[in-house]
Formats: structure tokens, sequence, C-alpha cells
């Protein structure tokens, strides 16, 4: 292609070295931030293929040949066939992108390659977003884009710029683009629903799952992230109601309990009597799918929510984001119908080849009971009283895992005394059922919130009474008592290191309290502002039932003002140069003799106008000719001391315009004096 | 195509819009046209493809990071026509050139503004145009060239200064209608020798070209423009200035160069000969005078001299302006 033919088609000269280097630090800076759910080799391959670049660009190297470019690609396509089987979804996606980006840059010379490969950074950015959005994050986005910004203006065709400069205008660009950002985030319109479904991906999440074995909780209380956060309109339950209802499990092998799928969806019939505890809960991305509610929820109006028999709320959709449900839990609410026999043999049924020694410990407390109440009772107490111990790192359980933990090893936490306790009532004929979910809550006073960590993992036990209904039975309560009204720390610090008892010192208490409610400001407000959000805004704005013209008018008015604003700094910022102390000087002198009728014309030099000056009127020779001579020796001559500047400036400041009277003054009719502009 | 014929509409709409220019002019606004580049279209898809991407997921970030890119974008379009918004252009002309060679425009143009203007180009018609920056407060000259295809008159009728900063998604541009007149010479061609018109015949021939510094019989100082075949390299070798050899007695020679005689060739290929003609003169330091049907140039010698008879030449046949 010839020079002129490009210009003419694109307009781009060579990209700069500065914007090339800038790029790239963006395109590899994006890329680390999906490092996260990408193959694990695409990043290092990315880097080799920078170097490359680099080294080439430094002509150290050279650009391979074409067959070997074709081959790289096709090598990276299969390996990310290999890694993740498709090429769609965000992982894969992401993966393809930065190794085709890889082998973009084995042929990237022209700005267009530049371009692509930007436009492929900020994509690889939007995945990072739509994958990931801890506040963290945000700060590390917000270089990625400062530096694509950068590299964008050193694609602009003119001279080499130092990336500093690069980097200046890049940030006072995306400063002034912010407003307009925040107002387009807030008044422009969000859809209420999704085109199609995020693909969803395969990453491991911590928290509870639909099936419970020994071991799984205590792998969850090492864990420190948050599972929901809960905001009371209201009065907060205390600390023994805080039980946090999750995935209900029936479905036992003598090891691991199960959920019962095709429960059948329906309505519970409950009693809802009591106080009430109205709250919002922001419930972080969980395999489960269930709606964490403080225990027992009524249905209210929830369309995205399915309600079970057996009192889970199920999400109609997976919660793979975060999401927040508005709920009304009665902590005194009761059941009303009765058990019906298929439920009834579902949580009564136990391999019979397994626990044979707990059975016949049921059967044997059976005999003494009267009543199911008593039964539960016998049961409690036998755990209270048989020498158990409640700790997070208990011995390994074996086939008959009950059995073992009844008579061998005596140690265990929430869900071996959980799932001891439902094997000892169903054993004796009381029909039963292991809970899951979160026991307690930590109250954050700067945020106002109750926040509810993987660590509080919980599971209890809930029996069928005749007359009363299900009712909760945590076994845990009775072996360790302390775990439901401790504190987090105060409970991991008795049988953890030093780090748990860092952890109880106040001030950094505070501090975390205070990142954290940082953090769900950002997820409430900023994560969480969605179309439901903005018709509020439109309402409190005074536009009632017109909420799409109101946010209309809201972005025009935004819209234009920014603009105003935009210009105006803009404008401001590229002020027209000042001229210097010299030309000032001189400035003034011209203003007076302009005053005085002597106006230099248009054509006039500074020295050419002070002679025709003194030719004119001698009265200026001696004082007006050694002024224009020493600025003109200043302006022209060799560079001068600063002294001599500084002198010639403070006799421009004396200077009077010489009086002579006789002279009628000429004013020229094109009498511009430059130097005053 | 349809681009350049839609192109070259909207160009004669802005000159009749606009009027003819003289300079000193400052830009403004109401001259100013933009339009995003193909990687500015191209860019705007990406930020199409994120929003729907953002609004599908109901992202927040995603959606804050188009919309910022989106605020990115804008800006970058006010900075581009600001670029050239308020630029001064001081003056500007278009010096004589040979056809078949490029010819020189010069414009003079001053940035009053404390901040660097850049990626400005400029270019008349399709040549590849004059990159440059203008720092701040500063006044640079430009060099572009126009197309001389063809002797006679040309009219600079059209200059296009245009700019891509900052980021190269936008092209901001500006016609200038300056009434610029350029003579394109004769293309320099033709093998015969010099005719020594028998009247004037001096006594002796002189080499035409060739660097056999034995010959010289003097030396004077280099000017910009003189062949670089006569420069005395060993004196400037020794370190000396550089200095352009002079043959012995080229003084003497006097040439009548003449439209009759040529008469086997066609009128162009004339016209080019008696061009070369006056050049070698000019190069050997004789005195030339031209003859053509209804115009005759006396002997005479310099670079104004051999303008007028170059200028004689590339009008011949053009309707006096």
């Amino acid at each position: 292609m010839k020079p002129g033919a490009d210009t003419a088609l694109n307009g781009a000269a060579p990209p700069t070295r500065s914007g090339m280097r800038l790029a790239l630090g963006g395109l590899l800076l994006a890329a680390a931030l999906n490092a996260h759910h990408t193959a694990w080799w695409c990043l290092p391959v990315l880097a080799a293929a920078s170097i490359w670049h680099l080294r080439v660009n430094l002509r150290l190297t050279r650009l391979p040949p074409r067959p070997l470019r074709v081959a790289i690609a096709l090598l990276l396509t299969t390996g990310v066939l290999l890694s993740f089987r498709t090429l769609n979804g965000l992982e894969a996606g992401a993966t393809l992108l930065t190794a085709m980006i890889a082998a973009k840059l084995f042929e990237t010379r022209a700005t267009r390659d530049w371009y692509v490969i930007l436009g492929a950074a900020l994509f690889l950015l939007l995945a990072a977003c739509l994958d990931r959005q801890q506040l963290w994050r945000l700060p590390c986005y917000a270089l990625t884009l400062w530096l694509c910004a950068g590299a964008l203006r050193g694609l602009d065709g003119g001279s080499n710029q130092a990336p500093a400069l690069l980097l200046r205008g890049a940030g006072r660009q995306l400063l002034l683009a912010l407003p307009l950002a925040l107002v387009l985030f807030i008044f422009f319109p969000r859809l209420s629903g999704a085109f199609w479904a995020l693909p969803t991906g395969e990453a491991a999440i911590t928290g509870l799952s639909d099936e419970m074995s020994p071991g799984d909780i205590s792998r969850l209380v090492e864990s420190d992230e948050p599972a929901l956060r809960a905001r009371f309109s209201g009065p907060l339950p205390p600390p023994a109601l805080r039980y946090w209802r999750g995935p209900v499990l029936h479905d036992f092998d003598g090891r691991t309990w199960r959920r019962q799928h095709g429960q059948p969806a329906r309505m519970p019939e409950l009693n809802y009597r009591g106080p009430a505890y109205r709250y919002t809960v922001t419930i972080e991305p969980n395999t489960h799918g269930t709606v964490l509610a403080l225990e027992l929820a009524s249905p209210g109006d929830l369309p995205s929510v399915i309600f079970t028999g057996d009192y889970q709320l199920l999400a109609a959709r997976p919660i793979n984001q975060v999401q927040s449900y508005e709920l009304s839990s009665y902590p005194q609410a009761t059941s009303r119908a009765e058990l019906s026999t298929l439920a009834r043999r579902i949580d009564l049924a136990l391999p019979h080849d397994r626990n044979p020694r707990t059975q016949s410990l049921a059967t044997a407390l059976r005999a003494s009971a009267r009543g199911d109440a008593a039964m539960v009772d016998l049961a409690m107490a036998y755990l209270r009283d048989g020498g158990f111990e409640y700790t997070l790192t208990p011995q390994r359980l074996g086939r008959d895992s009950v059995d073992d933990l009844l008579f061998a090893t005596h140690q265990g936490f929430c869900a071996h005394y959980a799932s001891a306790f439902v094997t000892l009532m169903r054993a004796g004929g009381v029909p039963a059922r292991v809970v899951t979910g979160y026991l307690g809550g930590e109250w954050n006073h700067f945020g106002g919130y109750l926040m509810v960590r993987q660590s509080d993992a919980h599971a209890w036990a809930e029996v069928w009474l005749a007359d009363r209904g299900w009712v909760r039975t945590d076994p845990t309560a009775v072996v360790a008592p302390e775990r439901l009204t401790r504190g987090r720390y105060d409970f991991v610090g008795s049988s953890a290191g030093s780090s748990a008892r860092l952890l109880r010192a106040p001030w950094l208490r505070n501090a975390l309290q205070g990142w954290e409610a940082l953090n769900a400001w950002w997820q409430d407000e900023v994560v969480g502002f969605n179309f439901r959000r903005q018709l509020d805004l439109a309402r409190w704005l005074g536009f009632a039932d017109r909420d799409w013209q109101a946010l209309a008018v809201a972005m025009g008015a935004g819209l234009i003002g920014w603009m105003l604003w935009m210009s105006w700094t803009l404008r401001r910022a590229l002020r027209r140069a000042r001229p210097d102390a010299l030309a000032r000087a001189w400035g003034r002198i011209d203003a007076r003799l302009r005053r005085a009728g002597l106006a230099r014309a248009a054509h006039e030099a500074v020295l050419a106008h002070a002679e025709r000056v003194a030719r004119e009127q001698p009265a200026h020779r001696a004082t007006l000719l050694p002024l224009a001579r020493r600025y003109a020796q200043l302006r022209y001559g060799a560079p001068g001391r600063a002294e001599e500047l500084n002198e010639f400036l403070r006799s421009a400041r004396r200077y009077r315009v010489a009086v002579q009277c006789t002279t009628i003054p000429i004013v020229e009719s094109n009498g511009i004096v430059s130097g005053d502009e | 195509m349809l681009r350049a014929r839609l192109l070259e509409r909207a160009a004669a709409w802005a000159r009749k819009r606009q009027g003819e220019d003289l300079p000193p002019l400052i830009l403004q606004a109401r001259r100013l046209y933009i339009l995003p580049t193909r990687a500015g279209v191209a860019f705007s898809v990406l930020l199409f493809v994120m929003l729907v991407a953002g609004l599908n997921y109901t992202n927040s970030l995603a959606l804050l990071l188009t919309f910022t890119l989106v605020g990115f974008m804008l800006v970058g379009m006010y900075e581009c026509q600001r670029t050239l918004q308020g630029l001064e252009l001081t003056q500007a002309w278009a010096l004589d050139s040979h056809a078949g060679s490029t010819g020189l425009i010069a414009l003079r143009l001053a940035n009053g503004r404390s901040a660097t203007r850049r990626a400005l180009c400029v270019r008349c018609r399709d040549t590849a145009g004059t990159r440059f920056d203008i720092a701040a407060g500063t006044t640079v000259s430009v060099r572009l060239f126009y197309p001389a295809t063809r002797r006679g008159r040309v009219s600079i009728d059209r200059l296009e200064l245009a700019t891509t900063a900052p980021f190269g998604l936008f092209r901001a541009w500006t016609w200038l209608h300056l009434p610029l007149t350029a003579i394109v010479y004769p293309r320099p061609a033709g093998q015969r020798a010099l005719p020594r018109s028998a009247a004037l015949a001096s006594v002796q021939q002189t080499p035409i070209t060739g660097s056999d510094e034995a010959e010289w019989a003097s030396l004077r100082a280099f000017n910009p423009g003189d062949n670089p075949h006569r420069i005395a390299w060993k004196v400037y070798a020794r370190g000396g200035a550089l200095m352009v050899g002079q043959y012995a007695g080229s003084g003497g020679d006097e040439y009548l160069l003449s439209f009759t005689g040529l008469e086997d060739l066609e009128l162009e290929a004339r016209l080019s000969q008696l061009a070369a003609w006056a050049l070698e003169c000019a190069e050997r330091g004789a005195a030339c005078g031209l003859q053509l049907p209804g115009c005759q140039l006396p002997l005479g010698r310099g670079a104004a001299h051999q303008a007028s008879l170059q200028r004689a030449l590339a009008l011949y046949g053009e309707a006096p302006l």
C-alpha cells in the first residue's frame, strides 16, 4: 500500500513506540485480571509473545514467517479446545481471546493491528468485569483502562510522546468522561431481564452444597468469605434465633446426607404467628440455589422464588451472581398440616444395614420413652451426657459413620451431631431431617447490617412431633452450648492459632468491619444498581407512572449539562498561550505609545516602529530608540543573562512617552498592536 | 468510489459555503468538519457490543466501563475538533516547479494556544500530505507538495488540513480555499545539443556536467539548489566550506534558444527541449535568450531571468491571465 493511500483511507500514521508499550501493558494487565478463570497456560503464552514483540520492536529479532504464525494460531486454538472442550462461555471465550491476541502479536505491525489489540484488551477487561465485581478489583480495572486509554492516544498519528505524557492526557480525558459515565450509569434504562442467559461456569464456589458428608462443614469454617448480608428494617433477631435456613437434607446412605429431589413444590401450610422480622438479604453466589432466609420465611410475593414443602426458598434461576431479596420471617411460625404418608416414609428411611449399634441404641431409648417428645429429650440427654467433644478436627469416621461417632471417637462438630441425632430419631420412629444453613451473624456497625460468613455454616435437625409439627432441634446446642451464643472470632480463637488471636484485636476488627461495610455499600449501591432502583429514583424525582420518560429526561439533561461542563473545562485548559515577560513589557510600552497617538502599525516590527517614531518626533530618539534596540537584542540576539532581562524590564516599566506638544497625533486606521492581544 | 464522489460533493458544498480564504485566517468552528475514522467506527461497534453485554447480564461494572469509554470517546471527539479550532494560517504561497516533479506549497501556521496541536496533516488533492505537530505558542512553516503533472498555470483550489488527535478515532478537517497559483514549467527533456546561435557564437565549448575539478577555474560558496556534481568535495573533505566549482570562461557564452529549428518535434517536446536547454545554460552560467512565437526574451543571466524564461515556456499557448 502506498503511504498516500494509507493516509487517505485511515488517516493513520505508524503507531508510536510509547503507544505500543502502553498497549502491551494494558493487554497484559487485562489478561492477568482474567487469570482466575482462563486456562493456566494462556497468560505465560501472552507474556512470551509480548516479550517477543518488544524484541522485534527493538530490532533484536524478526517476526516469525507466515507458516509458523498460522501454526501458532492453530496450536493455541487447539489448546483452548483441549482445556475447555468448548469455545463458548466466559472462561473459554476469555482464554481464546487471550490466545488469539498472543498469536496476533506475532504479526502486528500496522496501526490497525494495534487497534485490534487494544479492542481485545478492552474486551478482556469487560470479561473480567462480567465475572468479578469485588471492590478491591476496581483500582486494577481502572489502571487497565487508563493504560489502554493512554495507548489509544499513542495511535493518533502524531510524533512520539513520552508514556507519562500519554497517560496524563488519557487521565484527563478519563476524568472528564467520568461524570458522563455516572449520569449514564444512573439514568440509562436498564433491562429487567436478559436476552440470553449467562453461561454458567464451573468455578468452585465455597459454600453449602446439595449434600453433606462429615468434613464438609469444617472446611467451610476455615473460610472467611461472606455468605449473606441482611439489612433489617426493625429490630434484630436475638443471636439464638439467627438460624439461616438453607438446603434441607432427607436421604441418608449411612455416610452422606442428600437433598430429596423431586420434592413436590407446593406451598407449605404454616401458621405465621408471633413477631415478624423484615429484612433484605443479599446472597453471594452459591451452588445449591437456595435463598437463605431466617427461619421461617413467608413466601410473600417473590415471583422468582419457589417455596417448597420443607420450607426451602428455591431460586427460580441459579444464583450465580450476588442477589438481593426482600423477605419477612416469623421465628414462631408452626406447621399446620398433617405429615403426609409419603413425607413420613421419606423422613423415616434409613439404610438398614448401616449403623447397627445406633439402631439398637435407638430401640433402647424408644423403649424407655413415652411418646416422641420424650424420645427427643432422651436422645439430647444422651448427647449431652455421653462425653462428646466439639472439635473442628475430629478423627476420621468409617463406613458406619454414626456408630463410629457415638461409640468410638466421641468427637465431631455440628454436621456429625445433626447426622447422629437424625439417625437416632429415625431409628426410634420419629420423622426427622437434617437442615443445613448458617447460624449467627456479626453486626457491622459501619454498614448497619448483619454479616453471615461461610464460617458460620451450621447443620441442625428438625423432628416431627404430632402436636407441634416440625420442631427445630439443635444437637450442637447440648454438646457445645457456647457455639450458639459466642461470636465467631471468640469461637474460632479457642481452637486456632495466632492469626485468630490477631483477629480479636479491636482496631483490626474495626478496620476489617469498615472495609467490609465499604464493600457492602459497593455491592448494594453500585453493583446491585438495577432497573427497579432506577424506577425508584424516577419516582423520587417526581415522575409517578412515567418512569421511562423520567429516565430519558434526566439522562438528556445530564448529557447536555456534561457537554457544557466538559467543553468549558477543556476550553479553559487550552487557553491562549501567555506572552512572555519581554512581550508583555513591550505590550505596555506599545499601549502607552498608542494612547499618545503613536500606534504601531500591523506590519511594523518593534525596532522599525521606534525608528519611525524617532524620525518623526526627535524627542523620542533618546528614550524609545535605545529601549527598542535592547528589546531587539534580547528577543533576537544570543541568549543573555537574567540580569539583562530584569534590567530591561525595569527600564521598560519606567518608560514614559516623551511629551511633544507641537505635533498633532496621527491615528492610523489599522493601528493594531500585536503584542497586546 | 462512492466515498470519493460524496467527498467531492461535500467539498463543493463547503467551497460554496465558505467562500475564498485569504490569510491571515483563524480557523473557526463553523468551517471544521469531523467524522469517525474506520478505527472509530470499529470502536463504536465494540462499545455497542459491550453495552449489550452489560445490559444483558445486568452487570453494573460492565456498564460503568462502557459508559466511561463512551465519555472518553466524546471527550476525544471534542479534543479532536479543538485541535484545529483557533489555528492561525498566517501565510501561504506556492512555488513554481517543473512538470513531472512535485511542486512545493509552503504554509505558515501559528498555534497561539498553551497546548501542542498534534497529529496535523495537510495535503493537496491525493498527495501523501505532510504530518506535523505545532508546539504551544509557536509558529511553524509547513511544506507540502502539489502534483505538477502538466505544464501551465495551476491553481491550487483546495488544501485539506486535518488532524486525528488525540487517539485516531476521529478525524477533523477543514478545506482551505486559498488563492494559490503556481506555474508548472515544461518537463525538461530532450537529448539535443545546445544550439549555439551563429551570431553569438563563443570560442570554446565547455563540458556541461561532470565533476572534473581540474577544469574549474574558480570556486564560489554553495547555494541550495546547486548541482551536487559541481560541489568541491575535496575542499569540503579538507575541512573547508561547501564550495561549488565554476568553469572558466563560462561567463562568456551566449545562447539564443529558438522555437524554430525544432519543427520535427511536437509542441510539448519542443517546449521540454527548450526548458532543458535553458537549465543547461543556467548550469553553465551562460547567458541565454528565448524566441517564441509572440514572445521574445533578451539575453540574460541569473535566477530571475531563468524563471521568466521558464514561465514563458510554461504559459506558451495559454490564455493570459
